[in-house]
């Protein structure tokens, strides 16, 4: 270093001047940048040795880097390095460490799985992830749903029913949440006093001259929310119509939060009825037993029945 | 009665320098600003105002075409037509054709904006203009080219000076990667959309070909031009060794036309041309050094200018952080660590080390150095520079920490496997994961904004002195004029 220091010293200029006073010296190139890019030279022809590299026609040098992989058929086989190979060799790794455990799920019931504490750590583990990537986007990521939109899965009310079967039946087929539009079946004042009555059943402040006339419409046959709702409107999940008396909404909390707006949400409901409720179908997206871990992993997120 | 003062403004047109000058502070300002919009809105997303003239996609062509088209694109033209001027001891060959390429470039700087905030992109990374504006560009930039070779061609001095080279090579360059990537065909003539010429794998290869380019002629090339007259200019010295700026100027030139290719690794592209692509990346760390050495090695001698100068601060910090990105780039395009850090904010943060702390550097540095001497005076204020410096420095800094830190954690969250061969993480995890990061980096940008809008105030306080000390003097040589 103190020898180029003394050497730039000395060293002469190019002789030319540009704008007064820019010139340039004459160094020569420092030897460990020579040397450095020779090292860099025999890296790269290092690594087009290594790895696919050079065109040839309508061919390329292959590469001495070998990977040995398992097809879709089942086969072995050994190939030049290619990064799809690669994936299909990771993809494997992390297919035969998942298949025994695919095995015991498609082997074991639904009680066995959610008693082994084994097969519990691999549906937390598998159905997390399948749950994030499919069921999260609508039910968010912890199950909580959104009110007015999704509902929340870590409670224990269920439209469709929360035991194992029901859940697998939801996600294997769908479902498709209707309720009708009563605009023009009721008039106003009819809709206002129904809404009162849904409200009174959870105990939500309402006017009670209007729930009473309310409670006669809704067991009457003019509206006859009871043939869906039941008499005791418990709902039915066998056709997904809610439970009314156990104040959990999934549509009428939004946006309000008073009494007086519950009320006009639910009044809004009865007249324009709703056509939204929709949970689509994963039997053509996910296989068996991804369904079944993911039924196991909702049913255990809180409120499996 | 001639007035001798006034030769130096006969001598050159430094006027469009000046307007070039202006504009480069008034891009950096607003480009910045949006910037530091968009990470805020990665931040805190309530900032998309659920609105789509707010969101991100929109929002983030403005930054990156007002940043380096505005900014660095305005302080090229200004700078080049400087060094030109200087160096060849000559007058721009024609004012009309310059400022020409002021108001043009300007126009389509605005026009992109515009139009992305509409919704009209190509969705080419750095070449999202539709085709009405890529035209324009087109015209200006031919423009450029022959008001630039025309200069060179009718200089005074026998030997082109090194400078010129670089930024020679840039207008070339990109007068080549514009024309072929932007090769399109309107869906008709009263629309703004258009489809690519190419398609599939080689449109990639294509916009990406032109978008590594685009850093290594627009970004790098051209500011090493910068860099090699000003450091020498700023430092009093001569240039370290004109023999490293042949070797070096030839090796960037070719090599950097391979290695477009490393953005694509483990893509569609086929794998002998990403290996290509790496292997250049490599051979490119030399070359781009030499740069580095050249203008580091400026200075050697002059140490003390380190303390006492914060202009050559600037650019002796650029050269740093060039040699430091510069080496990045090629470790990041082996194919082994391109599988963690692909598609991670790591590869922004390169980006950034390189942009801030390169271009952005030099930018302010050979800036601080030239609006003086426009204007005929001394640096309003030199302490402001002092705080632009050190806010810009520490703002990079926090800026680049982040997205390693990130990067790298979103590398590591996406590849890992827990016990029973599940993916560990799912996508929203590592999105949340980013949330503290996405903050820090907001906050780097605020500081690196806070000293640009800074380095404005102070140029157009200097601007305002040099024009107040100019007319005093016009004055008092007219009061003798009239004694007389």
């Amino acid at each position: 270093m103190s020898e180029q220091k003394l050497q730039s010293q000395t060293v002469q200029t190019t002789g030319h001047a540009w704008d007064g006073d820019l010139q340039e010296y004459n160094n020569p190139l420092p030897a460990w940048w020579v040397y450095t890019f020779y090292a860099t030279v025999i890296f790269s022809i290092v690594y087009w040795i290594i790895y696919p590299s050079w065109p040839i026609g309508k061919n390329w040098i292959g590469g001495v880097s070998k990977i040995t992989y398992v097809n879709s058929e089942g086969e072995t086989k050994t190939h030049s390095w290619n990064t799809r190979a690669l994936l299909l060799k990771d993809l494997n790794k992390a297919a035969v460490e998942q298949k025994p455990y695919f095995d015991k799920v498609s082997a074991m019931s639904y009680e066995q799985i959610a008693k082994d504490p084994e097969m519990n750590g691999f549906i937390l583990s598998s159905g997390k992830t399948l749950f994030a990537d499919n069921c999260a986007p609508c039910h968010q990521a912890g199950g909580q749903g959104m009110v007015g939109f999704f509902p929340n899965l870590t409670d224990d009310d269920w439209l469709y029913g929360g035991s194992f079967d029901a859940i697998h039946t939801t996600l294997t087929g769908g479902r498709r949440g209707y309720m009708p539009s009563f605009n023009e079946v009721l008039e106003g004042g009819q809709i206002d006093q129904l809404a009162n009555y849904v409200a009174s059943l959870s105990g939500i402040q309402h006017d009670g001259a209007k729930a009473a006339a309310g409670n006669a419409l809704f067991h009457g046959n003019a509206a006859a929310c009871y043939v869906c709702h039941g008499s005791d409107a418990k709902g039915r999940k066998e056709i997904g119509a809610p439970n009314l008396t156990d104040n959990i909404w999934l549509w009428a909390d939004v946006p309000a939060t008073e009494a007086q707006g519950k009320v006009a949400v639910i009044r809004g409901v009865i007249a324009n009825g709703l056509n939204k409720g929709v949970m689509p179908a994963w039997a053509d997206r996910l296989s068996p037993e991804q369904i079944k871990v993911l039924t196991v992993y909702v049913h255990e997120l809180g409120g499996g029945q | 009665m001639a007035v001798t003062t006034y030769s130096g403004a006969e001598q050159y047109n430094f006027d469009v320098v000046k307007k070039f000058a202006i504009m480069s502070l008034v891009w950096a300002v607003v480009g910045m600003f949006v910037g530091v919009y968009i990470a805020s809105e990665l931040a805190w997303p309530f900032l998309n105002f659920d609105s789509p003239y707010f969101s991100f996609g929109r929002f983030r062509p403005v930054h990156t075409s007002a940043v380096i088209f505005g900014f660095g694109g305005s302080a090229l033209f200004a700078t080049s037509y400087y060094v030109v001027q200087r160096t060849c001891q000559t007058r721009l060959v024609s004012d009309g054709m310059a400022s020409f390429t002021f108001w043009g470039w300007q126009t389509v700087i605005v026009l992109a904006a515009l139009s992305y905030v509409m919704g009209y992109s190509q969705g080419r990374e750095y070449a999202e203009m539709e085709w009405p504006i890529d035209l324009l560009v087109e015209v200006v930039w031919v423009s450029y080219l022959i008001v630039y070779v025309g200069t060179i061609m009718r200089r005074k001095q026998p030997h082109i000076y090194v400078a010129n080279w670089f930024y020679l090579s840039f207008i070339l360059a990109t007068a080549l990667l514009h024309t072929f990537n932007n090769l399109a065909m309107p869906v008709d003539l009263f629309s703004m959309k258009s489809y690519s010429l190419f398609s599939g794998t080689q449109d990639a290869m294509t916009q990406w070909w032109y978008g590594h380019n685009a850093v290594g002629f627009f970004l790098t090339a051209a500011f090493l031009g910068m860099m090699y007259y000003f450091v020498p200019k700023q430092a009093g010295r001569p240039i370290y060794s004109y023999r490293l700026s042949i070797v070096h100027f030839w090796a960037l030139s070719f090599m950097y036309m391979w290695v477009g290719g490393h953005h694509l690794h483990w893509t569609a592209l086929p794998d002998w041309t990403s290996s290509l692509a790496a292997a250049f990346s490599i051979l490119l760390l030399m070359p781009s050094w030499g740069g580095m050495i050249n203008g580091i090695m400026t200075l050697s001698g002059a140490w003390d200018k380190m303390r006492t100068d914060p202009v050559m601060r600037f650019m002796i910090v650029a050269l740093s952080f060039y040699g430091m990105s510069t080496f990045e780039g090629p470790m990041m395009s082996l194919k082994e660590v391109n599988a963690l850090s692909h598609y991670t904010d790591w590869t922004v943060g390169h980006v950034h080390s390189g942009a801030l702390g390169w271009v952005a550097m030099i930018s302010f540095g050979s800036l601080y150095h030239m609006i003086p001497k426009l204007w005929e005076t001394k640096i309003y204020s030199g302490r402001l520079v002092e705080w632009h410096f050190w806010l810009a420095t520490i703002g990079i800094v926090l800026y680049i920490v982040a997205m390693w830190i990130s990067g790298i954690t979103q590398g590591l969250m996406w590849r890992a496997f827990d016990e029973f061969g599940n993916l560990q993480y799912s996508f929203v995890e590592s999105v949340a994961a980013m949330v503290p990061f996405y903050a820090m980096r907001a906050i780097g940008g605020m500081f690196f904004l806070t000293g640009a809008s800074m380095m404005a105030f102070n140029m157009f306080m200097t601007i305002r002195q040099g024009k107040r000390e100019n007319a005093a003097l016009e004055a008092r040589l007219a009061a003798k004029m009239a004694q007389a």
